[in-house]
């Protein structure tokens, strides 16, 4: 009968966690039920794999971190504030209530776009448009606006306090978001030139092939009516995404992304013809059977500064194509040391950091570390005035 | 009720005893008291963290640091009626998996390629234990985290059912049928290399 059947007991019986009685009636059940011993060999392979997990050391510098972060924290005094304001955590509860109730009267009223919270646009030249007005010396660009320029007009857009962006000719934006933790853009096609000066991960824009994501700088971002877009970072960092697919571009490196596909791999804008049109045809391969050919280019054509991007493709590429671009690397650059070719052709994650920090690539925990210190300075400096903060 | 329980203690000899003295000095702001504490669980802390954060040593790094400076502003809230430890694994698992909300789109290139990338090495028979233990993290890494959390916390800090079902915040029952289905997934997702296991 099948509620006779042992088998969600498996792991239980496999652990020993069943009391004597279970453990018998599994025991026996198993010897005359092949399809419960079938899933009890299953789940005891399945335990043996599990096995082989180790416990693994921590780095040690962790606890200076710890130590500086409890000062900040500075814990009893937090504790007995927080006992001594507990009679208002009724209020509050009513406060958060009346606030609900005050949104949801104010959701049900007619929605109109909301210009007083959207960014100043100014006119450069030409006829700039929002939706079918002309921009003014004193418009808006709401949330949920276009802006549009035509062949003979210029904008630009005042990104809330951090920053701007101006509009080239023959390009479409939309504002899709702009509050305390986010601003957003939408290029559907065209041009914008972005200088921001704010925590990293504040400021977006949203191409059709991908988001670019602030993290710090200026960059020129343009989009073609196919929805395939073209980066170049002149200062700081821009990170490219489209789903899994990412990107991380340094000042004086441009990178191309596909509509459907994603971002490609990062390269310097001085690179050689050949090695430029190679890592396209690599990134995004007409013939797929051309690839390896294309691979074999850019690493020929490569030179010492193009080590970026062959570090970049190090985990895009695999077995002998993998070695193929890691030699290169090493004979245009010296490997750092405590580095093997074996633990970089398994990407390493200890030895890849070092050749981040070998190529001027630690964008990753440097700027991590910036986001950090940026949210302390906004937030305690400019925090309860404008409520500025960078997401992580 | 902490003080007398630790007053009750002569000559603690268990860690679970250990604990409870550091745990008031702790609670006083000790940070030698801090520090034995984070001496004797960050390996714990920090492999929990690696593991259930993609193998991304950063994320880990962080999660770990975050884990113990909440433990030293929380530690008033720990009434001891669990044990410490699973009170602690329940702050790392609550601390990673708001890690995981709040990194959602911030992956950096290199550590997310590390989790895709389909890495075709050959097996020779010196690394073929490494490449094992990589490949299970791999699989494990595939797994919904209702599956991968009771896998974590048996095999890496090795609970019990009972207390993977206090720090997880479900019956004994659900642990149990989701480390079934856990085992089962790590079996189809790597019965293929079952030849590279030792004898049973």
């Amino acid at each position: 009968m099948f509620s006779n059947h042992v088998s969600n007991l498996s792991s239980a019986y496999w652990h020993n966690e069943l009391t004597p009685p279970q453990s018998r009636r599994v025991a026996e059940h198993l010897i005359g039920c092949s399809r419960c011993r079938a899933e009890f060999e299953d789940v005891k392979l399945g335990a043996r794999f599990a096995e082989q997990l180790e416990l693994i050391s921590a780095p040690e510098s962790l606890w200076a971190g710890i130590t500086a972060g409890i000062n900040v924290e500075a814990a009893p005094s937090r504790r007995f504030q927080f006992l001594r304001f507990q009679f208002l955590k009724p209020i509050a509860i009513a406060a958060t209530l009346l606030l609900l109730i005050g949104g949801g009267l104010l959701l049900l009223l007619p929605r109109r776009v909301d210009n007083q919270t959207g960014w100043q646009v100014a006119r450069l030249g030409g006829s700039p448009r929002i939706g079918s007005e002309s921009v003014s010396d004193n418009s808006r660009l709401g949330v949920g606006q276009w802006l549009e320029t035509d062949a003979g007009s210029r904008a630009k857009l005042e990104v809330a306090n951090i920053g701007n962006v101006e509009i080239d000719p023959n390009t479409r934006v939309r504002l899709l978001q702009t509050n305390n933790s986010e601003h957003r853009l939408e290029l559907a096609r065209g041009r914008l030139s972005a200088r921001i000066s704010a925590p990293p991960k504040l400021f977006f824009v949203n191409t059709p092939s991908g988001v670019a994501e602030d993290l710090g700088c200026a960059y020129t971002l343009e989009v073609d009516d196919a929805g395939n877009s073209h980066l170049r970072v002149t200062l700081g960092w821009v990170a490219l995404q489209l789903r899994e697919r990412e990107s991380v571009v340094p000042a004086g490196a441009a990178c191309v992304t596909r509509s459907g596909i994603g971002p490609g791999t990062p390269y310097f804008e001085d690179a050689s013809e050949a090695f430029r049109s190679s890592l396209s045809r690599f990134d995004f391969p007409a013939d797929p059977s051309s690839q390896a050919s294309a691979l074999h280019n850019v690493t020929r054509e490569a030179r010492p500064r193009d080590a970026m991007t062959l570090f970049y493709l190090l985990p895009r590429v695999n077995g002998n194509e993998r070695a193929m671009v890691y030699d290169r690397m090493t004979a245009l650059m010296p490997p750092p040391d405590g580095v093997t070719r074996e633990g970089m052709l398994n990407l390493n994650p200890q030895m890849m950091e070092r050749w981040q920090g070998k190529l001027g690539l630690t964008w990753g925990r440097s700027l991590d570390q910036a986001a950090k210190t940026w949210r302390k300075v906004w937030s305690s400096a400019l925090g309860s005035l404008n409520g500025l903060q960078g997401k992580r | 009720m902490l003080d007398q329980i630790v007053a009750a203690q002569e000559q603690p000899v268990s860690n679970e005893s250990i604990d409870w003295r550091v745990i008031t000095r702790c609670r006083q702001g000790d940070r030698d008291a801090l520090r034995a504490l984070f001496e004797a669980y960050k390996d714990r802390v920090y492999s929990i963290a690696k593991y259930s954060l993609g193998g991304d040593e950063q994320m880990a790094s962080d999660v770990t640091q975050q884990v113990f400076i909440k433990l030293m502003t929380r530690l008033g809230q720990f009434r001891g009626d669990s044990e410490f430890a699973t009170w602690l694994y329940r702050l790392v698992v609550n601390t990673c998996r708001d890690e995981q909300r709040k990194q959602r789109r911030w992956v950096p290139l290199a550590d997310s390629a590390f989790m895709t990338a389909t890495v075709k090495q050959t097996q020779t028979a010196q690394y073929a234990s490494k490449e094992l233990a990589r490949q299970v993290q791999r699989a494990l890494g595939e797994l919904k985290p209702k599956l991968r959390w009771p896998l974590l916390l048996r095999y890496v800090e090795g609970l019990s059912y009972e207390e993977i079902g206090k720090v997880l915040g479900c019956s004994k029952g659900t642990v149990a049928s989701r480390l079934n289905r856990g085992h089962s997934a790590l079996s189809r997702k790597l019965g293929h290399l079952r030849d590279q296991l030792g004898p049973e």
